[in-house]
């Protein structure tokens, strides 16, 4: 079998017609997928309580394209959750990093009467109209991540905490530079998109965490959450800067080219903190051999919990566990640190970047 | 209405006009008649606004009046018809007939007060048919002269030059218009009308006046009763007498080209000649006789069907190709149709030499290599000392100045650059040279060299198709001649059997001596 | 007479080169060193070293290698914006589970197959099926995205540590320089030597000059331009080597506006957009500028806002400068 696909991967490769490579690139990475992603990250349904069947609800679903893991994640555990309950009839919308198609698309989920929508949209501000929208045509939003600033526009949120996260991060470097006893250590920053608000928030959290600790960041730059751009900054700033005691990177993806970059460089005398939590970071983590020696999760199974918000919503549930009738109206993830102490437990939960 | 004294026009190496006077009285059909390169066009552009006279006046109506722009030319009332219509493909007719004074208020164009207006001037023109909205660029030639007229009218022209306006005709559509020439001149509009049609002439003209070398010969002929053949001696016996150099001594060789039927749909039809080894032909004819088309077709650089043998060797078979469409012409011509000529040992320089033979930015040795690079390469590897030293030999032997090989080409005179191009084809012995226009551009001294070279390849045994639109150069150079009348050949002969006076009256009359 | 004319001629050959390769690329040595003294100004330390320089180098490499393909496409009257995605698709394609199953080897052969496959679509294309260049090539961009997209289910797949030879280009250092540097000289060399000293460059430099004038002088102009474009291809898929090595990934997202960085390397360097004239010399210079602008902006710690404001800037100095001295030049 492997054979099989192997060859036809390679055999496509001098020229051939679209249809072939499509069939290519859709068998080749059978085998890489199969054993790790299988199974989305979300507990058994336990016995009783909110798992219990309801009354059949439609949830649409609206998401950016995935150019990127974490993203490819999000709609991935969005799909595995709502498989899990027969009560649910799914109903994604075509994927796009266009706002005015994901408009569009939501539109069409309000037009086709939906019971809750979810969404991650490309840009709170921007699509915070067409939310609105949906709301008062009597449909639940249940808003993913990226913020809506209107209240109105959504019945709860879920997402990261981006602050946090870089508060996670600056305790875990701040920390462990205190108990080296390091003074004036050099402590370095790989950012994402810097103009995205989320970046700036991460950056604050770190930079308000090492403050506690009186440390500061010495340099940072940004790149642009892919992997060329994570290798070309991490290069230059190991020139700009001989000796590193801390590194932190803010997200996963990026960090295979920044590791690539260290390894090329031959450095080891610093720590390096990830972001995001990939599969990838996890196993790196786990080897005990590489500088990346945590990472700080902002994790895409939050995207299986909107959707169990959303079913819950349109049931007219609450949360088992909780005393109130419904569901709150926002709910902030906690951004954990996975060290090689705790990897084994949040492996299932990694992402494949 | 007006008059032009004294004109005068230089440009850098050549006085286009030479003291060019010009009376047009209003109403009136005023043909203009002149060898190519005698100053016709010149005078329209001065008239035109587009070039500035050195010396002389220009009087309208009594009033000195010199079009320093063209828009300066529209604002007196003189609009010009040019023969490369300048239409704009992209617009309406009504946009093409008010350009530049647009039907507007604040900026904000108003099309149906256009269409309405030009609807109006185009049935003033009898072609009511001729949608104002309609893109000019999908209408028949016929069609586009009528708009570009149409434009003429709506500024409210009082003198219309007409530049060849039936060369893109056909014979109903030049009753056409001549109908509206009629119609304007019963007005009270003068016409300057450019042709170089006598029957035409004869029928639409009032009176005459000839150019000869940027003067003017004779003035206000009466257009009916001059006999053709006092025209056409004023028009020839030009002043400048070239340097021929003497013809073959021995008789040609055997035959290198050989042309059966040779047809292309509105350039030429039916053309059968032959070339043979050290003789050098001739092709005579107007601008749109098809001389150009001819040599084009014959190097493969254009689709024609018949048949083209080189070396007794056929060409372009009727293969697979031909077959499948039968009616249409041969598209195997299009298909490294150039490359498979010049393998065979064809070479043509071009008539527009800067666009379609240099590379301008290139040396002078890149440029005469170009032809047969694969000549100094081993496995593409350029042996470029060889390139150098074989370039040089070239650039010598052709008398190339300045004897710098590395020199671009740009910064050579045009009679060096026409050497640079022949020379591109002595390497890797051609049998077959086609020369388009070779004197273009060119001084007199250094025709007179070229020349020289031309007939010295001949003498080498190189077969020569030559196209020249001045005549006593055809005569002059070529052992036999074809004289092309719009599309045909009509005459084929002997050069030494014809002169200057016979091949115009051929070309003008459209018949055979 | 014929003695003079002969030392005449010959003098300016052994000269004329150096001469006019000097003057044209004067501007480009002063930009350079401009930067160059910025940096020993503004880091010294962190600047002026050896690794440093090695680290351009690397940066460099890969863009590098795809520039020399679009100087040539450039040179011969076109453009070919999809040597990014094509890239991307290229370490897509040569990093699939399938693909890596062969080995380091096939890997790489896989990467330059695809490229230059998507680079002769592409000349097809323009040559024969007479898509003006930009819209050729922008299609085959999008299409190439898409296709990477697909193949990789929008992942990052990892270079398996079984081929980790793909990975030692850039890690494995000869005399202090990665093996990827070596790789991205020797296609320099290449390039130049194609362009310089065989029938292809020369016909290359005809074809965007003057395509009437080669055509009529016998060039097969249709098809060297579809080779044009496959040539341009099989830079991507050297490029897309380089990638796997230096990110040890394949990525759908590699490669991002990599057109836009060639073209203006080549535009620095003097190549007209029209076709006919420029060196390869000229646009590894280009490209050497930006890339050590990025460089000295991470080194002094200012973000990419800033660096792109310069690089606009760049661009739009160095085409006047060119212009100037093109009018220098022209009699």
């Amino acid at each position: 079998m492997t054979d099989k696909v192997a060859r036809r991967g390679f055999l496509v490769g001098g020229l051939g017609g679209a249809a072939l490579l499509a069939a290519a690139g859709c068998t080749s990475n059978e085998p890489s997928a199969a054993p790790s992603a299988g199974a989305a990250p979300a507990p058994a349904p336990s016995a009783g309580g909110n798992d219990q069947p309801g009354t059949k609800v439609t949830i649409g679903f609206s998401a950016p394209a995935a150019d990127h893991g974490w993203i490819a994640a999000i709609a991935k555990n969005a799909e595995a959750a709502a498989k899990q309950y027969p009560d649910i009839d799914f109903k994604p919308v075509e994927p796009t990093n266009d706002i005015n198609q994901q408009i569009s698309a939501v539109e069409s989920l309000v037009a086709a009467k939906v019971a809750a929508l979810v969404i991650l949209p490309n840009d709170g501000q921007q699509l915070n109209q067409v939310a609105l929208q949906a709301t008062q045509a009597g449909i639940p939003v249940v808003n993913l991540d990226r913020v809506f600033p209107d209240k109105l526009a959504y019945r709860t949120w879920i997402g990261g905490d981006n602050y946090g996260m870089g508060v996670a991060a600056g305790h875990y470097i701040g920390k462990k530079l205190k108990d080296k006893g390091v003074t004036n250590p050099v402590i370095v920053e790989i950012q994402g998109i810097a103009t995205l608000p989320l970046t700036q928030d991460r950056s604050k959290g770190f930079a308000d965490a090492l403050k506690t600790y009186g440390f500061s960041v010495t340099a940072k730059q940004d790149a642009k959450f892919t992997v060329e751009t994570g290798n070309q900054v991490a290069t230059s700033l190991l020139q700009a800067h001989k000796k590193i005691d801390a590194l932190w990177n803010h997200d996963d993806d990026q960090g295979i080219g920044v590791l690539a970059a260290i390894k090329e460089a031959g450095r080891k005398e610093f720590f390096m903190v990830g972001g995001a939590g990939s599969l990838n970071a996890m196993k790196e983590i786990q080897s005990g051999s590489s500088v990346l020696e945590a990472t700080v999760t902002y994790s895409p199974t939050m995207a299986s919990s909107a959707i169990k918000l959303a079913r819950l919503i349109a049931q007219g549930k609450g949360m088992s566990d909780l005393v109130e009738n419904q569901v709150p109206q926002s709910i902030t993830l906690a951004s954990e640190t996975i060290t090689k102490e705790n990897v084994e437990k949040y492996l299932p939960l990694g992402f494949e970047s | 209405m007006l008059v032009m004294r004294g004109i005068v026009k230089q440009f850098p190496g050549v006085r286009a006009l030479d003291g060019v006077d010009l009376d047009v009285r209003a109403g009136e059909v005023h043909c203009l008649l002149g060898q190519n390169g005698a100053g016709k066009s010149t005078l329209i552009k001065v008239l035109a606004g587009a070039h500035r006279p050195d010396e002389g006046t220009i009087e309208l109506n009594g009033v000195p009046a010199a079009p320093a722009s063209p828009v300066d030319a529209i604002r007196l009332g003189i609009a010009t018809i040019y023969q490369e219509l300048d239409l704009v493909d992209g617009l309406t007719v009504a946009d093409n007939i008010f350009l530049g004074h647009e039907h507007a208020r604040l900026g904000f164009t108003d099309r149906r007060a256009a269409n309405r207006a030009a609807g109006e001037v185009l049935a003033r023109l009898g072609h009511p048919e001729i949608r104002p909205s309609a893109e000019v660029g999908r209408l028949p030639p016929a069609a586009k002269q009528i708009v570009s007229m149409a434009r003429a009218l709506s500024r409210e022209a009082r003198l219309i030059v007409m530049d060849e306006p039936s060369a893109a005709l056909a014979h109903d559509e030049v009753a056409n218009l001549f109908r509206i020439i009629r119609d304007l001149t019963a007005r009270g509009v003068a016409v300057v009308y450019i042709s170089h049609r006598m029957e035409e002439i004869r029928e639409i003209g009032d009176r005459v006046t000839v150019l000869k070398d940027g003067r003017t010969i004779a003035v206000g002929l009466p257009a009916r009763d001059t006999p053709t053949s006092e025209i056409v001696s004023l028009m020839t016996g030009r002043d400048v007498e070239y340097v021929f150099p003497p013809r073959a001594s021995r008789p040609p060789g055997e035959e290198v080209l050989r042309v059966e039927g040779l047809s292309a749909p509105g350039a030429f039809a039916g053309v059968s000649f032959s070339v043979r080894a050290g003789e050098i032909v001739g092709l005579a004819g107007l601008v749109g006789s098809g001389r150009s088309e001819i040599l084009e077709a014959v190097y493969g650089a254009r689709r024609a069907t018949g048949q083209v043998l080189v070396g007794g060797r056929q060409v372009r078979r009727a293969g697979l190709l031909q077959s499948v469409r039968r009616d249409g012409p041969l598209r195997a011509l299009r298909r490294g149709g150039v490359v498979e000529s010049v393998r065979l040992g064809m070479g043509l320089a071009p008539e527009e030499r800067k666009a379609q033979a240099l590379l301008l930015d290139q040396s002078v040795t890149a440029n005469i290599t170009l032809g047969g690079l694969s000549g100094f390469a081993r496995l593409g590897w350029l042996d470029r000392a060889r390139e150098r030293a074989e370039a040089t030999r070239l650039a010598e032997a052709l008398d190339i100045r300045p004897r710098d090989p590395e020199r671009p080409v740009k910064t050579l005179s045009g009679g060096n650059q026409q050497k640079a191009v022949l020379a591109r084809w002595l390497l890797g012995g051609r049998r077959l040279l086609l020369l388009d226009e070779p004197t273009r551009g060119v001084d007199v001294g250094a025709r007179a060299e070229l020349y020289t070279v031309i007939r010295r390849l001949a003498e080498d045994g190189i077969g020569v198709l030559l196209v020249s639109s001045e005549v006593p150069e055809v005569l002059g150079l070529a052992d036999r001649v074809l004289v092309l009348r719009e599309g045909t050949v009509i005459h084929q002969g002997d050069a030494r059997d014809l002169d200057e006076h016979r091949v115009l009256d051929m070309i003008m009359n459209g018949r055979a001596a | 007479m014929a003695e003079a004319g002969r030392t005449v001629a010959e003098a300016p050959v052994t000269t004329a080169a150096p001469r006019s390769f000097e003057l044209r690329h004067l501007g480009l040595f002063v930009a350079l060193a401009l930067l160059v003294g910025v940096g020993l100004v503004t880091r010294p330390a962190a600047f002026a070293t050896a690794d440093n320089l090695v680290s351009i180098l690397s940066l460099a490499a890969t863009i590098g290698v795809i520039t020399v393909g679009a100087t040539f496409v450039i040179i011969g009257g076109g453009i070919d914006l999809s040597v990014g995605a094509v890239m991307a698709l290229a370490s897509v394609w040569a990093t699939t589970v399938a693909t890596q199953e062969f080995g380091p080897v096939v890997m790489a052969i896989c990467a330059i197959l695809v490229g230059t496959g998507a680079g002769l679509v592409s000349g097809l294309l323009v040559a024969y099926g007479r898509l003006v260049p930009f819209i050729a090539t922008l299609a085959m961009l999008v299409a190439a995205r898409g296709l990477a997209q697909r193949m990789s289910d929008r992942r990052t797949q990892l270079v398996r540590p079984d081929n980790q030879a793909i990975v030692d280009l850039a890690t494995t250092r000869v005399l202090g320089v990665p093996l990827l540097v070596y790789v991205f000289a020797l296609v320099v060399v290449l390039g130049w030597v194609l362009l310089n000293r065989t029938t292809f460059g020369r016909r290359t430099y005809a074809v965007g000059g003057n395509p009437e004038a080669a055509r009529l002088a016998g060039i097969d102009v249709r098809r060297h331009t579809m080779l044009l474009y496959a040539l341009s291809g099989l830079c991507c898929g050297i490029a897309a080597i380089l990638i796997m090595a230096r990110t040890t990934t394949g990525s759908s997202t590699h490669g991002d506006l990599y057109e836009l960085d060639a073209i203006a390397a080549v535009i620095i360097g003097g190549t007209l957009l029209t076709g006919g004239r420029g060196t390869i010399v000229g646009s590894i210079l280009g490209l050497l500028i930006f890339t050590i602008i990025t460089n000295l902006f991470i080194l002094n710690g200012l973000n990419t806002s800033d660096q792109l404001i310069a690089k606009g800037l760049i661009i739009v100095v160095a085409v006047l400068l060119q212009r100037r001295n093109l009018k220098e030049r022209t009699p």
